[in-house]
């Protein structure tokens, strides 16, 4: 077989399929650790910065209050309440993290606690910088909502990178983290074929093999952690809303 | 893991969505809006050189759906329905259809303080018309409102977006039994009663007393009690332009004299001078 013909080459991987959250509750009775790293993964950095905005903490007791939401929240039976019938998600976890937060806040008897969700591998440190250069003009939702934007583009673009790894597409993922990771200036798109030796119909075509991969992966984070294909369908839109009319 | 700044991620946001019409006859220029079932992108036909328009299927919906409403479409031939070219499939999966691409704005937005009522009411019988004509065939819309008709730049009108099974509408122009508040499955009165919140929005601040009955009539809470179908609606706002009684808004005898008064003012004016000649001639007689 030419790999070049096979669907995504001939040693690609598939995204694996992502159950919904409902799925994943329903199917074990509780959250499993897969589903629950899933949400964790995606939530723990626009909860920390929430946090960190609205009630004005420090790192410490932001980081703190972080871990203790989640811990709480596998104590309480947090994901078997959730009812899509009315909020998605998102908002009710944010909600959730709402009254959790106050009632510690008022209480100032936390107590730190220590479970089974993995929390050593995040890296509160690093967000640092970001949680003090939040604009003072946004509010704390708009955080929350722009932070979980941007942590699942970057959940995503790892998602890509790991994929392109495995299957042999280097290539396209360089091109692409050259051009649609750009910070700075994007480069020309002659200039950046020329640069890899290739015609600009091939980066054309690579760029968009990349942006459909990546928002497969996009769309398999959505999945776990949203209650079936009419949120998940929502908070995509939610997710790439660009102002615009309804028009034709 | 790489933190994203805030000009990558929108950058992202951008173009992660954008359609690959590699393999297609057309090139993307941008998009136009956000559907129900997908968004509409403006692109240029490279065969035939010149603008289109191309839905594309939201990528969690079946490719059914967008094929089901493409068909409805093309079976629905008439001036107020924008017609579709092709259908095809993108190399990731997502369904598309490719239309005519209507220069001019949406309703919601056309609208605006000037606009005359007799324009308001065309603009009421042409989007009227097209749903009459798709009632003939069976087909319903099921979410009409202001977002979904777009007035072209020589004024013409066009109804877009034709809903097919389980369309929800949009509430301010959605019957009670699509928001399963009242029994009976949707029909075309479901119809009827989004001309009458349409109308209801098209009317100014100030509207005759009859328009706003219209409207009212159109949306009554139970369907049996609504105009039976678009053409008696649009038949009443006819009524009401030529100065006649309409169906929604009974007449006392007093209002329908009234009424009759003021549509032959001429002819009584003159029965009246003659009657006044007459009787000044009488008395001239009898000095």
């Amino acid at each position: 077989m030419d790999p070049d013909t096979a669907i995504g080459g001939l040693h690609d991987r598939f995204p694996a399929t992502r159950h919904s959250l409902f799925e994943a509750v329903a199917a074990a009775g509780t959250l499993p650790g897969d589903a629950l790293d899933q949400v964790i993964a995606l939530y723990w950095k626009p909860v920390y910065k929430y946090i960190r905005f609205k009630w004005r903490m420090d790192n410490e007791a932001a980081k703190d209050l972080t871990q203790s939401f989640f811990v709480s929240a596998l104590e309480r039976d947090f994901f078997q309440q959730f009812n899509p019938e009315k909020a998605s998600f998102r908002t009710y976890l944010r909600m959730a993290l709402d009254r959790f937060a106050a009632n510690e806040h008022a209480a100032r008897n936390r107590q730190k606690r220590r479970g089974t969700v993995p929390f050593d591998a995040l890296d509160f440190d690093g967000l640092e910088a970001g949680a003090l250069a939040l604009a003072d003009t946004d509010t704390p939702e708009a955080i929350f909502h722009r932070e979980w934007q941007r942590q699942l583009f970057a959940l995503a673009v790892e998602d890509l990178r790991a994929h392109c790894q495995h299957s042999g597409k280097h290539l396209q993922f360089q091109l692409f983290a050259e051009y649609d990771l750009a910070e700075v200036e994007r480069p020309d798109y002659a200039l950046l074929a020329q640069r890899h030796g290739i015609p600009v119909t091939s980066l054309n075509n690579h760029l968009a093999w990349s942006r459909r991969m990546l928002r497969t992966f996009l769309t398999g984070r959505l999945r776990g952690t949203t209650s079936g294909d009419r949120e998940l369908r929502d908070e995509m839109r939610l997710l790439l809303f660009i102002e615009g009319g309804r028009g034709q | 893991m790489r933190e994203l700044t805030d000009s990558t991620l929108d950058h992202l946001r951008a173009v992660v969505d954008l359609p690959d019409l590699t393999g297609t006859r057309y090139e993307l220029e941008g998009e136009i809006g956000r559907g129900g079932l997908g968004v509409v992108y403006a692109a240029r036909d490279q065969q035939l050189q010149r603008r289109v328009a191309i839905k594309v299927l939201d990528s969690t919906l079946p490719p059914l759906r967008l094929e089901e409403e493409a068909r409805v479409i093309a079976s629905l031939e008439h001036p107020a329905i924008v017609p579709i070219y092709e259908t095809g499939t993108l190399p990731d999966g997502r369904a598309y259809y490719a239309m005519k691409l209507v220069a001019g704005q949406r309703l919601d937005r056309y609208l605006h303080a000037q606009l005359s009522l007799s324009e308001r009411l065309r603009l009421i019988q042409r989007a009227g018309e097209a749903l009459a004509f798709a009632h003939t065939r069976g087909v319903v819309h099921r979410d009409l409102k202001p977002q979904n008709v777009m007035v072209g730049s020589f004024g013409e009108v066009y109804v877009m977006d034709w809903g097919v099974e389980g369309v929800a509408g949009t509430p301010q122009f959605r019957a009670p039994e699509q928001a399963g508040v009242a029994g009976g499955a949707p029909d075309h009165r479901s119809d009827v009663y989004a001309m009458g919140a349409l109308l209801q929005f098209l009317l100014p601040g100030a509207a005759p007393r009859p328009l706003r009955r219209i409207a009212a009539k159109a949306m009554a809470a139970r369907p049996d009690a609504r105009y039976v179908g678009v053409p008696a609606l649009l038949l009443d706002v006819q009524r009401f332009q030529d100065g006649l009684a309409v169906v929604a808004c009974p007449e006392t005898w007093w209002q329908q004299s009234r009424r009759f008064a003021i549509r032959n003012q001429v002819l009584l004016l003159l029965l009246a001078a003659f009657v006044a000649v007459k009787f000044f001639l009488f008395f001239l007689r009898r000095l």
